[in-house]
């Protein structure tokens, strides 16, 4: 325990002497999450020409149903999905995907909901032409309402967007039902044919739902995504002052004079995991504090924490641990710290893109979505998205902190096997 | 039961991966009991690797290696201990200072508190360096880097100080003191194997020495025999280029 005390004060000392090292630590994070959320609109604004793809399930199988599935269709913004793996979506899956953040919205069209909208479009009908001979029957019951479920990454102008856009639907269905079963009334009443004639373009105005033109106000996205985005960035940028570290340690002989000493190699492989852990728990808090305090100076949204502190721990320590590991593994092969800057920044940069870091994955084209789940950064973001955003505690993060600590294990396998190797 | 040599390296053998040529081949040596030992050769002898062997910090493809009568390989935990390493590079963190350094390095092999502080004062005193204790290692000129780096080798007060070209590229003043430190750790009972390009300072250093070349001991015994069976030869810089070569090494 004392070897290990030593070998962390040792490594902290190293470390707050290292002022380019530091700068990069802390201060290239802090200006990133200023920058990009600064220019949030711009990368958000494309979203806007994405095509949104929302999960449906009919079960009215009707002409309600149908109906709505037309509209939506008809905006040309919305692509529908109904079904997951060959399957026909079920409530069950179209839920755990929306909650999972693989889609934004998914809408469930109520069984039967043709038919009580004909009920109460009768009643409503036949209340307006009661004859006292023939007492109008009771308002059917109350029905299931259409369900509508998002996701809370999509800001909320964009779900109003599409809530307002279902209203409408709604409201023409119903009201052209009404007046359907009215003129039907009028014309037996009257003895007459087309009574009245209903123009659905005056009422269904689905084309005029303009969810584009709304969903651009998306700054309460930009701060959520940015922080926690640029935070998982710079927990994976540790690999530059831990490569550094390592080869110079191995260069200048101090890791042979380590190794000659009783029990302290793996001490202070142990102590570098330590210290550069903490390091990433001290760049988060540090990064939600700027997300906290210092954006709202800029007129941007407060960052909005929740309250699942110990997920919150747990994402970090998942990330900072799957850094560390990629830390050691590239200073282990890399022969010079050039090789290893330069190969790990750079490789972080991709990660970082192909992750979502830069743009939300929601917001790639599919192929890239796709390719996004590769990357170490994309896991560590969408664990603190599934806490910043969807609620989510420490069950809801254990798939991401799965798969980072998988990552963090390979990585030191790599690691521990070209340590061994330099010995042979 | 001690045997007559401290360290015995019997048939060692080792070709790194990937290479066609054994970096050392068939090597043996006896060293004795607080001697201070030369291990000499050109560029490319072997001399480095030999030493990151000795000190178990390489593995070797052939042979037995037994130091006070022990395998290294069996009781590696207790044989490190007793050796202590001064590598060519200066093996120092260069932004901490002198007694930070010495600090960590004196704390991992397990000493502390007063007898640490001590060591550390005591160490830096003999290295001139009591006034720079509180400089960064960056600070410091070649030679009181070199020196520094002597004393993060001996600070745990080992029974073997094995020194790779401990005053490469040093003033002769810090040269000087380097040696005398040598000097005074062999008559306290340190064995000493040092390896150096500088022949003069082995001829002055070393009572015991082995020339290698190709990763094979060309001779072996002590400095004044081998200097006196070489007619011709009046020092061992003669002896060393009469069985070397003058053919230049890369």
């Amino acid at each position: 325990m004392q070897k290990l005390k030593t070998s962390i004060i040792k490594e902290l000392l190293v470390l707050t002497r290292d002022v380019a090292g530091l700068a990069i630590l802390f201060i290239m994070p802090v200006v990133l999450i200023f920058v990009m959320a600064l220019i949030q609109d711009t990368t958000f604004r494309k979203m806007d020409e994405t095509r949104l793809t929302v999960l449906f399930i009919d079960e009215d199988r009707s002409d309600v149903g149908a109906a709505i599935e037309r509209g939506l269709l008809d905006s040309e913004m919305i692509s529908l999905e109904k079904t997951w793996n060959g399957k026909p979506l079920d409530q069950e899956t179209l839920i755990s995907l929306v909650a999972g953040g693989q889609y934004q919205f998914g809408i469930i069209i109520p069984e039967g909901l043709t038919g009580k909208i004909n009920l109460k479009a009768g009643y409503f009908v036949d209340k307006a032409l009661e004859d006292p001979d023939y007492p109008v029957a009771e308002p059917p019951e109350e029905f299931s309402p259409l369900i509508i479920y998002f996701d809370p990454v999509i800001s909320h102008s964009y779900r109003e967007s599409i809530r307002g856009a279902l209203g409408k639907l709604t409201y023409g269905i119903e009201s052209r039902m009404i007046f359907d079963l009215f003129a039907q009334k009028v014309s037996e009443l009257l003895d007459v044919e087309d009574v009245m004639i209903y123009d659905p373009e005056g009422i269904i105005g689905i084309k005029e739902m303009s969810v584009r033109n709304r969903h651009t106000e998306v700054i309460p996205n930009s701060v959520q995504h940015n922080v926690p985005a640029w935070a998982v960035f710079a927990i994976f940028f540790i690999l530059i002052p831990l490569t550094g570290n390592i080869i110079r340690e191995r260069n200048t002989g101090s890791m042979l004079r380590i190794r000659l000493m009783p029990g302290s190699y793996w001490v202070t492989i142990m102590a570098k995991i330590l210290v550069y852990l903490l390091i990433s728990v001290i760049q988060f808090v540090l990064m939600l504090m700027v997300g906290v305090f210092l954006l709202p100076l800029l007129g941007l949204p407060v960052l909005e924490l929740g309250g699942q502190i110990p997920a919150i721990l747990l994402m970090v320590v998942a990330t900072g641990l799957a850094a560390t590991g990629y830390g050691l593994a590239l200073g282990s092969i890399a022969g010079t710290h050039e090789q290893a800057a330069s190969f790990g920044s750079v490789s972080v940069i991709i990660l970082a893109a192909i992750g979502g870091i830069w743009v939300p994955v929601f917001a790639m084209p599919p192929m890239m979505q796709k390719i996004s789940v590769i990357s170490p950064l994309n896991w560590g973001l969408e664990g603190f998205y599934a806490i910043f955003l969807r609620g989510g505690g420490i069950m809801d993060v254990l798939p991401w902190v799965a798969l980072l600590i998988t990552f963090c294990l390979l990585s030191m396998l790599v690691a521990f096997y070209f340590l061994n190797k330099r010995k042979n | 039961m001690k045997t007559a040599s401290l360290i015995e390296l019997e048939n060692i053998s080792k070709t790194y991966p990937g290479s066609l040529v054994p970096a050392v081949d068939d090597l043996s040596l006896a060293i004795p009991l607080n001697a201070r030992f030369g291990l000499l050769g050109p560029n490319g002898a072997g001399k480095t690797t030999t030493i990151n062997i000795l000190c178990g910090l390489l593995q070797y493809d052939n042979g037995h290696i037994r130091i006070n009568g022990m395998s290294l390989e069996r009781k590696y935990r207790k044989i490190r201990r007793m050796i202590g390493l001064v590598p060519q590079d200066i093996a120092l963190y260069e932004s901490l200072t002198a007694r930070e350094n010495l600090r960590f390095i004196g704390e991992m092999y397990g000493l502390k508190g007063k007898a640490l502080r001590h060591r550390i004062n005591e160490s830096l005193e003999k290295v001139g360096l009591t006034q720079h204790a509180g400089k960064a290692v960056k600070a410091f000129s070649g030679g009181m880097k070199r020196r520094i780096n002597l004393v993060a080798g001996i600070l745990h007060e080992p029974e073997i100080l094995i020194l790779d070209e401990p005053t490469s590229g040093v003033d002769v003043q810090s040269r000087s003191l380097i040696l005398q430190l040598l000097f005074e750790l062999n008559e306290k009972g340190t064995t000493i194997i040092y390896t150096s390009h500088y022949l003069e300072e082995a001829e002055e250093l070393c009572n015991h020495i082995a020339i290698i070349d190709a990763g094979q001991v060309i001779i072996k015994g002590e400095t004044a025999g081998i200097i006196t069976g070489h007619p011709g030869c009046n020092d061992l810089e003669s002896v060393f280029l009469h069985l070397t070569g003058r053919k230049l090494r890369d």
